[in-house]
């Protein structure tokens, strides 16, 4: 915009408002008590004051400011306008027409004006009792109005993907010329308002409403790049009388979160923290401090603020006032117990070489297999005292191996929260709002399990916010909230470890998976699938259902691909969907890699080893049961169906089954349970895990070797494995390779 | 139809500043020198803001607002007051007559801009 017309105007005002000052001051010294004629004067420097500033003439501000305020003085009573005063006011007058004149022209003063200008400025800092030196107050008046109250925000939060405003206006509102809307329109101005409640609990009785008075409040969920005091400033007309909270979004909160976690590990007091990391303005914190000692001097009669642990109280404070939020509080406590912890433990703990512990893990091993040697030979010998020496070893041995694996058991906390930036990231990208919850940060798991635990869990949290996720409207209309939810659980069961990914989203599409899977050829067009065999096709080789191709998920790599990793750790990976309410994947991980609680089993001359976590019960076969279960392939299990595995067939072994009886075991791993049918049953072993060689990597139904106690080699059986061995015999589908698609397979045609 | 802002202010030449930045962002303006004046130029049309000083000759802003608020067709009229950072008496004086938007003189176009359109958009 072109002001160049209106600086014309500016000048010539400024020259008509300066000779009426000097009138004035004039006049002034034969009528001291001329209230009128203080008032023109003031005036009249009041308005070159502002004009001027509108021009950007900081000098003339600078100096009138003093002038005026000296003026205010006399105006209030405060200063009497002597002989001097009025002579000084005078010169002031000329140095302003001096400065003004000097922007006219486009010139800087010349050096005695400039002295000139200095010594009268020195004369009314006196006269006000200001330091020269001080920081004038004109420096108040080039803050840009509007954004002073900012500082004394509250600084509200919550875990929310966008800025949520509650504002309720005063009931003056109206009556003071504010629409409530157009603060609502200018909003919008800055960003999104993706809902918007509006409040009509205020309103009384027909009877009793004031057609001028204004009952209404607005809950906002606001998308906005805009910052807090951006925002608030659109209310700033109306913030006194309003009530107005403006909490920020789940992504500002982390970033007080990331900020408190990124600062040193220093000692420091919880309100410092709060007050680097952003989240609590100096003067909240003040403030808190204040109730605090408050607080702190009622109950201890006044004689002691300094009290004990103040940390938790200040946080509780500030909570309680709304200043910050409780996670921000709580990101800040960890910060300050983990500053707290790492110190301690730098005294109490030793690093160690990861190899060295491997090596001791490794020795570990041998001494399991050693004392099972031991125990082997004393149950031959049956001599009461080796025995009894031999049960002492082995429980000693156990203590041991327990201990030094719990050496490598790391928190898989960490790995979880990562994915908080992650989930952040993912869904500006994707134009949702997801939030990540994480629960049982706190499990424990073998920390070669943990590091490879990472991707398949980043892949399936990728997943989720993509395909499982449904766009924010697409939410809404389903009555769902606006804001999904990914959750990431950890914890022990059954002597493993379970992580949930789970997400509020739509839920599995079956019939776009069926479709797409009989498309890519992965299952026969008039296969009869139950819903969970469906639902597992997901995880078939080459199987995408993106619509289109994102850079997130579905890139080719599949979720068959999370499921080989989270196999090759020896885990299982299951899924629970519910359209419209959510899908779970659910990934069963053992312990540790390097030993675990076998049982062992044999064929004929050969042992092999299942874990003891996957069987549930072990029961004969034999007589007409045997004969039944022979023909029709599963086993009445207490009027359940349980399909039976002939281990002998399934390795093509030559020897023949015993003439009187088998035995068969019980496994169950994910939700499904089988009986793999032996010769024999021989009790628990401690297997110290040994990988197979590179060249039987190929192998299936097989995850490993021990060494039993009398040095002989037994295998390990993949449980999961064996299934798919023997799902591949007759199965239509790859991804279909679980005992209860056996099930119903034996259910449909017996053999 | 462009939405319609009386200026008031002794100031010829702050009213021009003013007159010049709301017509560039899309207003109708009309300008008053003091309190009297914009009463008399408040005949019944549609205003849809005050933007008003507070220190003037004849009558000053805030007895102007008192004034406006009694006339039915401007008693919801919002108000910006212009004032001076040391008037924090009369700025609840003004707030008390029914004008609660104020702005410390001196500001910059575009500080006034989004002031006004906060209160009425363009």
């Amino acid at each position: 915009m072109n002001l160049e017309p209106a600086l014309e105007a500016f000048f010539a005002e400024a020259d008509e408002l300066l000779t009426r000052m000097e009138e004035s001051l004039l006049q002034l010294e034969s009528e001291p008590d001329n209230n009128e004629l203080i008032n023109d004067i003031f005036r009249a420097a009041h308005t070159i004051k502002g004009t001027a500033g509108v021009f950007g003439f900081d000098d003339v501000v600078h100096f009138t400011h003093e002038v005026e305020s000296v003026l205010d003085r006399v105006r209030d009573g405060q200063m009497i306008v002597s002989n001097d005063v009025i002579g000084l006011l005078l010169r002031n007058k000329d140095h302003i027409g001096v400065l003004v004149h000097a922007m006219a022209d486009k010139r800087e003063l010349d050096a005695a004006q400039r002295a000139e200008g200095d010594a009268q400025m020195a004369a009314l800092l006196a006269l006000l009792g200001k330091q020269p030196d001080q920081p004038s107050a004109s420096a108040v008046v080039s803050a840009p109005a509007g954004v002073s109250r900012s500082e004394a925000a509250i600084e509200d939060s919550c875990e929310n993907g966008n800025w949520h405003l509650s504002i309720r206006f005063g009931a003056d509102v109206l009556r003071s010329g504010m629409d409530p809307t157009s603060f609502l329109r200018y909003l919008r101005t800055l960003g999104d308002i993706v809902h918007l409640d509006t409040l009509v609990d205020a309103l009384p009785s027909w009877l009793e409403f004031d057609p001028e008075s204004c009952y209404l409040g607005f809950e906002i969920d606001f998308r906005s790049e805009a910052s807090k005091a951006e925002i608030e400033g659109v209310f700033e007309f109306v913030r006194d009388e309003s009530v107005l909270h403006i909490i920020p979004p789940y992504s500002q909160v982390s970033e007080y979160i990331s900020v408190l976690r990124a600062l040193p590990e220093d000692d420091m007091k919880l309100g410092e923290m709060l007050v680097l990391s952003g989240a609590l303005t100096r003067s909240e914190l003040e403030r808190g401090l204040s109730l605090q000692s408050g607080a702190a001097a009622a109950a201890t009669g006044g004689t002691d603020t300094e009290a004990p642990a103040t940390s938790q109280q200040i946080g509780e404070i500030l909570i309680e006032g709304g200043a910050v939020s409780a996670g921000v509080v709580d990101a800040a406590l960890a910060k300050q117990k983990q500053v707290k912890d790492t110190k301690a433990q730098e005294a109490r703990s030793l690093r160690i070489d990861a190899d060295k512990l491997d090596q001791l893990i490794e020795l570990v091993g041998e001494l399991v297999v050693a004392s099972a040697g031991v125990q082997n030979v004393a149950q031959m010998l049956a001599q009461g005292q080796l025995t009894e020496a031999s049960e002492v070893l082995t429980r000693l041995v156990e203590e041991v191996r327990d201990r030094a694996l719990s050496l490598r058991m790391v928190q898989i906390g960490a790995t979880f929260q990562r994915f908080q930036r992650v989930v952040r990231d993912v869904s500006r990208e994707l134009g949702k709002d997801i939030e990540l919850q994480v629960s049982g940060g706190e499990t424990d798991l073998d920390k070669t399990v943990v590091e490879r635990i990472g991707d398949p869990l980043m892949h399936l949290i990728r997943n989720s916010m993509d395909h499982g996720i449904e766009t924010t409207d697409v939410r809404l209309a389903a009555g769902k909230p606006a804001r999904a939810k990914v959750m990431l659980n950890a914890y022990h069961e059954a002597g493993g470890v379970v992580i949930d990914v789970a997400d509020d989203g739509g839920g599995l599409n079956r019939d776009k998976i069926l479709r797409k899977a009989i498309e890519r050829g992965l299952v026969a067009e008039d296969v009869q699938l139950s819903e969970r065999e469906i639902d597992r096709l997901i995880f078939a080789p080459g199987f995408s259902t993106a619509d289109q191709i994102s850079n997130l998920s579905g890139r080719g790599v599949g979720m068959d691909v999370v499921r080989r990793d989270i196999e090759a750790l020896r885990g299982t990976v299951d899924i629970e969907t519910e359209p419209g309410k959510g899908t779970r994947i659910r990934i069963r991980l053992p312990l540790t890699l390097a030993i675990i609680d076998g049982f062992r089993v044999g064929i004929d001359k050969a042992s092999f080893v299942l874990p003891v976590d996957m069987i549930v019960e072990c029961v004969e076969l034999a007589g007409s049961i045997r004969d039944a279960a022979r023909t029709r392939g599963y086993l009445d299990m207490r009027g359940e169906v349980l399909p039976l595995l002939w281990l002998r067939e399934a390795f093509d072994m030559d020897s023949s089954a015993p003439e009187r009886r088998e035995n068969v075991v019980v496994v169950q791993f994910g939700q499904t349970k089988a009986g793999i049918v032996v010769d024999q049953l021989m009790g628990e072993h401690q297997t110290v895990i040994r990988p197979l060689g590179k060249l039987f990597s190929a192998l299936r139904g097989v995850s490993g070797s021990t060494i039993l106690g009398s040095g002989e080699i037994a295998l390990i059986l993949d449980v999961a494995g064996l299934m798919k061995m023997a799902g591949s015999a007759g199965a239509t589908a790859a991804g279909i390779t679980e005992m209860q698609g056996q099930t119903s397979r034996h259910a449909a045609a017996p053999a | 139809m462009a939405k319609t802002i009386m200026v008031v202010d002794d100031s010829s030449s702050l009213r021009q500043v003013v007159s010049i930045a709301l017509k560039s962002a899309g207003y109708d303006v009309f300008e008053a020198c003091d309190g009297k004046d914009a009463l008399a130029k408040l005949t019944g049309q549609k205003v849809h803001l005050v933007v008003s000083d507070v220190n003037m000759p004849n009558m000053d802003g805030i007895t102007f607002v008192k004034e406006m608020r009694k006339l039915p067709a401007y008693k919801f009229t919002p108000v910006i007051m212009l004032t001076t950072e040391n008037q924090e008496s009369k700025k609840a004086e003004g707030q008390a007559a029914g004008a609660k938007a104020w702005m410390v003189k001196p500001f910059k176009p575009d500080q006034m801009l989004m002031a006004v359109s906060k209160l009425c958009l363009p």
